[in-house]
C-alpha cells in the first residue's frame, strides 16, 4: 500500500468536519449525538493511522483506540438515556426548545 | 490497494454526509450504520484486524440498536420526516464553522513533512494475541478502569431513563 499518511489524516478532518456540521446544525438532539460518534469514529481512524504507518511495532495505539472506543459507548448510552428523560419532560427532543436553564 | 482506499473513503464520506442530512431519522441511521462499516474497513484496509471486528460489533451491532431504540422511543414509531432545516441562518453558520475548520485542518496537515510517511511494517499478521497480551499485562489497570466505568455507565442510563416511572408510582 502506498497511500501516504497525509491522505487518511485529510480523510480524518473531513469525517470531523462533517460531524461537527451535523453536530451543529441539526436540532433532533439524536442527530447532534450521531454527528459527535461521526466525531469520535473520526479522531480513532487518526490513531488506527499512526499505528500503521509511524508506531506498528508496539500496539499501544490499538489499545488506545478500543480504550476510546469503550468510553464512547458509555457515553452514548448516558446521551440517549439523557435524550429519552428530556423527552419525557419536554414531550420534544429539539434542542433549541431546551431552554429552561436560559438566565 | 490504493482503489480499496479511495472507494472506501467514497462510502464513509458518504455515509457520513447523508447521515448528518437526511430528514427521517431512520434513514440518518441507516447512513450511520454505512458509515460506521466503512471505518471498520479502512480498519482492516489498515491491517488492524482486530479493531475493524471491534467496530462492527460495537457500533453496528450496539450503538445503531441503541439509537434506533432512542428514536423509537422518543419519536413516532417510524421516524415520519421532520421540518426541513437546510439553508436557514443555523445550517449556514454551522456549515461556515466547519468548512473553515476542515480547511484549516488541510492546511495544518499538508505543511508538515509527516504527512508523506509511507507506511512503516509489512508485515501482515494478525494483531489480536499482541493485544491480549498487553491488555491483561501493562493494561490490567486501565482495564479494570474502563470495567467500572461501563458499570456505572450502565447503571446510571437505566436510573436516568426510569426517573420519572418511579415518581409517578
Amino acid at each position: 500500500m502506498n497511500i501516504p499518511l497525509g491522505h487518511y489524516l485529510i480523510l480524518a478532518a473531513i469525517l470531523f468536519a462533517i460531524g461537527l456540521a451535523g453536530a451543529l446544525t441539526r436540532k433532533n438532539a439524536i442527530i447532534v449525538l450521531m454527528g459527535i460518534e461521526v466525531m469520535f469514529n473520526s479522531a480513532i481512524l487518526n490513531l488506527v493511522a499512526f499505528w500503521q504507518y509511524k508506531y506498528f511495532a508496539v500496539p499501544t495505539a490499538q489499545l488506545f483506540a478500543i480504550f476510546a472506543i469503550a468510553v464512547a459507548a458509555a457515553e452514548s448510552a448516558v446521551g440517549l438515556a439523557l435524550v429519552i428523560a428530556v423527552y419525557r419532560h419536554y414531550k420534544s427532543v429539539d434542542v433549541d426548545e431546551m431552554k429552561e436553564l436560559k438566565g | 490497494m490504493n482503489l480499496a482506499f479511495w472507494i472506501i473513503s467514497a462510502v464513509t464520506v458518504l455515509g457520513a454526509l447523508l447521515a448528518v442530512s437526511l430528514r427521517n431519522l431512520v434513514h440518518c441511521v441507516l447512513a450511520l450504520i454505512l458509515f460506521f462499516i466503512g471505518i471498520a474497513a479502512h480498519y482492516f484496509l489498515l491491517r488492524a484486524d482486530f479493531l475493524g471486528t471491534v467496530q462492527i460489533l460495537i457500533y453496528v451491532g450496539a450503538v445503531a440498536v441503541l439509537i434506533l431504540f432512542a428514536i423509537m422511543l422518543t419519536h413516532n414509531v417510524t421516524g415520519t420526516d421532520g421540518p426541513r432545516e437546510i439553508l436557514g441562518v443555523k445550517w449556514w453558520s454551522g456549515a461556515v464553522i466547519a468548512a473553515a475548520l476542515a480547511i484549516l485542518l488541510k492546511k495544518a496537515i499538508l505543511s508538515d513533512p509527516l504527512a508523506m510517511v509511507l507506511p512503516a511494517g509489512d508485515k501482515a499478521q494478525s494483531s489480536v494475541a499482541e493485544i491480549g497480551r498487553a491488555l491483561v499485562a501493562n493494561w490490567v489497570v486501565p482495564l479494570e478502569a474502563i470495567a467500572i466505568l461501563l458499570t456505572a455507565a450502565l447503571i446510571g442510563a437505566v436510573v436516568i431513563a426510569l426517573e420519572e416511572i418511579q415518581k409517578s408510582r
